[in-house]
């Protein structure tokens, strides 16, 4: 197969002259380690090219360091995550092998919601007999309706500081967000009153923010250790809790495997209650207010139909 | 020894502890409160304990039977300053009751140079084929394939310079090319005893599939004076199957070693904590294994592997591989290869421990200690632990 070099020498020169000018490219690279962050920055910057590493089917503790990722975030101007140690089993690999210079640790580039939140639970010590405690305190801090306005200010004023020129836009947004965020919050509280006082079997303690802010108890957990799956002695034990008894439902998050609460729900008589741990592609809970209102929404259905099946 | 104890404690205080979360704005604020925060600028120490028990000897195995201790790692990280890290792994083997301290990675590496470049240098491990750039605790199996430890001694480590790039295409690829002492290898006389060359491309096939695959070459330029001197010492019997083998180079070597390899995985919804399948395969080839050789005389080898991790703590595997070596015995060559099923079941407790149970079979020409054996297997991670790769 000949080619005359003549006619192709155009060709190679436009496949070159396209390679080095991707990177040079206006858009704006956003790269979301959870999706919650990835709705916040398209709130503030809806043009932005955002590129979700995890789903609401997906534990964001267990993700793979995967080929498609590392190409994101190489080409990423801004990596937007948790933080708090969540993301320590694959975010520093796709970091160092995509050796992206924009998201490297220290740089404006990489943005951590955990440090602009205060969490829940930090510990001075730390020893893995306690399960995968994280030193920092709880990451799953993206439902806590007092801590998303601090992050949703940081996270605008870091965007506005990586695009001087929209900085202006992305405050405006970040206010109508916020007389939103507000708004919804009042209506929570009104729900708080009946929740109030209720508790809920979880397991891991991905609700947890919320379920604190809105009163609901949550002191039963099917994991033995966080971190650590149901494990049948574990739940047989769990049996014996007189806290079980007052629980309402037994919550559990998308990604987790439906067994072992259908196991304590078959023995109790108590619902299971399956809610998406973060927003999901659904247009009724693509939002993080909407989906914290389903989540309260949920918990008041199973609350009355705790009070009127007479508990 | 006053040292190791010292940053252990801090080690595991700080376990899972993200190093890129520590800002000097958090160290500010911190410093006052607690003495304890200071300790963030220790280096992440993270220890491995490897230990196994083995029925009976095989072929080409770095494992001896009975009770033994097989990859005791002790590893230091982090990062220098924000261009540098770091990184120094000491491997604590015993072999016929002498114990060794091997330095297996004591490298710098570069973040965030412009145009993806990224460099490493010092002692590390070769990215060629998909394996040999993993630690071996992050392995399935008790032992690396039979072509991975006839050709590469399990894994392929040395001193020198790597340079990759990533580049800009909407897809993952990357190329990279490293130059080595080579002496990990085989003994010679040149500065620089092997260069490599690598590219891995991938991808994802749906929210649920994720595949890689990679092309490698390595050019070895000691072997003829390995021939020379390494003639004799394969001479009588098979000296490569003795312990002091274990890890000091690969026993067959060539000029040319190409090595090809993909990697597919597949876990429901992309939810790897519950599920997921991995199926990955290699192939090497290696000629001009000296002066002597005819272009008959190659070594070849292949593996495939499964691996079902069927619910979070457990996982079960298969791996079938072969292995055809051109032994040198002076100026001619003896025919070997050895095929190998490996049947394998693990369970670990939490991410940090695993506990593994192993069938191998194994039939040979050539080889005298072939055999079947059943082996069982921990590895425990202590400490920090890093992020895996793919």
């Amino acid at each position: 197969m000949a080619i005359d070099m003549r006619q192709s020498r155009p060709l190679i020169l436009c496949v070159l002259i396209g390679l080095v000018s991707l990177p040079a490219r206006a858009d704006f690279h956003v790269f979301a380690c959870e999706p919650e962050w990835a709705t916040l920055t398209r709130a503030l910057m809806p043009d932005a090219h955002v590129t979700t590493a995890t789903s609401y089917l997906q534990d964001p503790h267990y993700i793979e360091a995967r080929p498609s990722l590392i190409a994101a975030i190489g080409r990423a101007d801004i990596a937007v995550c948790t933080g708090a140690s969540l993301e320590a089993g694959w975010l520093p690999m796709l970091l160092q092998r995509a050796g992206n210079r924009k998201v490297q640790p220290g740089r404006p580039g990489l943005f951590f919601a955990a440090d602009h939140a205060q969490l829940h639970a930090p510990h001075d010590h730390v020893d893995r007999s306690m399960g995968d405690v994280h030193p920092e305190g709880n990451p799953h801090v993206h439902l806590s309706p007092d801590q998303l306005p601090k992050i949703t200010e940081a996270l605008a004023q870091r965007l506005g500081e990586l695009r001087p020129e929209h900085s202006a836009d992305i405050f405006a947004r970040y206010i109508t967000w916020r007389v939103n965020w507000n708004s919804h919050r009042e209506q929570w509280r009104e729900s708080a009153k009946t929740l109030e006082g209720h508790s809920v079997v979880v397991q891991h303690t991905g609700f947890i923010y919320l379920l604190n802010w809105l009163g609901v108890g949550s002191t039963v957990d099917l994991e033995p250790k966080p971190g650590l799956p149901p494990s049948a002695s574990h739940l047989s034990q769990l049996l014996t809790d007189p806290a079980l008894d007052k629980a309402s439902a037994i919550l559990i998050a998308s990604h987790q495997s439906r067994k072992p609460a259908q196991w304590l729900a078959e023995r109790t008589g108590k619902p299971v209650v399956v809610l998406p741990g973060t927003v999901t592609d659904d247009p009724e809970t693509d939002t993080l207010a909407e989906l914290i209102s389903m989540i309260v929404n949920r918990l008041e259905t199973s609350v009355a139909e705790v009070s009127d099946g007479g508990f | 020894m006053p040292y190791p104890s010292l940053p252990f404690s801090f080690a595991l205080r700080r376990v899972f502890r993200f190093r890129p979360t520590i800002s000097l704005a958090t160290l500010t604020l911190a410093l006052p409160a607690t003495g304890a925060m200071a300790n963030e600028l220790n280096p992440d120490v993270s220890l491995t304990l490897d230990g196994y028990y083995k029925q009976n000897d095989t072929a080409l195995s770095h494992r001896d039977q009975g009770f033994g201790l097989g990859h005791t790692e002790l590893s230091l990280s982090s990062p220098i300053d924000d261009l540098f890290s770091g990184r120094l792994t000491a491997v604590f083997e015993e072999h016929d009751g002498e114990s060794e301290v091997l330095i297996e990675e004591a490298y710098l590496q570069t973040n965030g140079l412009p145009a993806g470049l990224s460099v490493r240098a010092g002692r590390f491990l070769s990215q060629v084929g998909y394996l040999n750039g993993r630690h071996l605790h992050e392995d399935d199996f008790v032992e690396r394939p039979a072509a991975y430890r006839a050709l590469l001694g399990s894994h392929y480590y040395d001193t020198g310079l790597r340079l990759n790039a990533l580049l800009p295409t909407p897809f993952f690829w990357q190329i990279g090319a490293e130059a080595f002492s080579g002496n990990q290898l085989s003994e010679g006389d040149e500065d620089i005893g092997v260069y490599t060359v690598n590219t891995r491309v991938g991808g994802d096939l749906s929210v649920s599939q994720s595949w890689q695959a990679g092309l490698s070459y390595l050019h070895n330029r000691q072997t003829s004076a390995e021939a020379d001197e390494g003639g004799h010492h394969h001479d009588h019997g098979h000296s490569h199957e003795a312990g002091h083998a274990h890890s000091h180079g690969a026993s067959y070597t060539g000029e040319n070693l190409y090595i090809a390899d993909a990697v597919w995985k597949w876990s429901p919804n992309g939810n790897t904590r519950e599920q997921q399948v991995t199926l990955s395969a290699e192939y090497l080839y290696a000629d001009d294994l000296n002066e002597f050789a005819t272009s008959d005389d190659v070594h070849e080898g292949w593996y495939v592997s499964a691996v079902h991790q069927f619910s979070p703590q457990w996982s079960a595997g298969l791996r079938y591989g072969e292995v055809e070596l051109s032994e040198a015995h002076g100026d001619h060559f003896h025919k070997q290869d050895l095929q190998e099923t490996d049947v394998m079941l693990s369970w670990s407790r939490s991410h940090f421990s695993t506990v593994r149970l192993q069938y191998t079979h194994q039939s040979a020409t050539g080889f005298s200690k072939a055999d079947n054996t059943v082996a069982v297997q921990y590895v425990m991670s202590l400490g920090a632990h890093g992020a895996h790769g793919y």
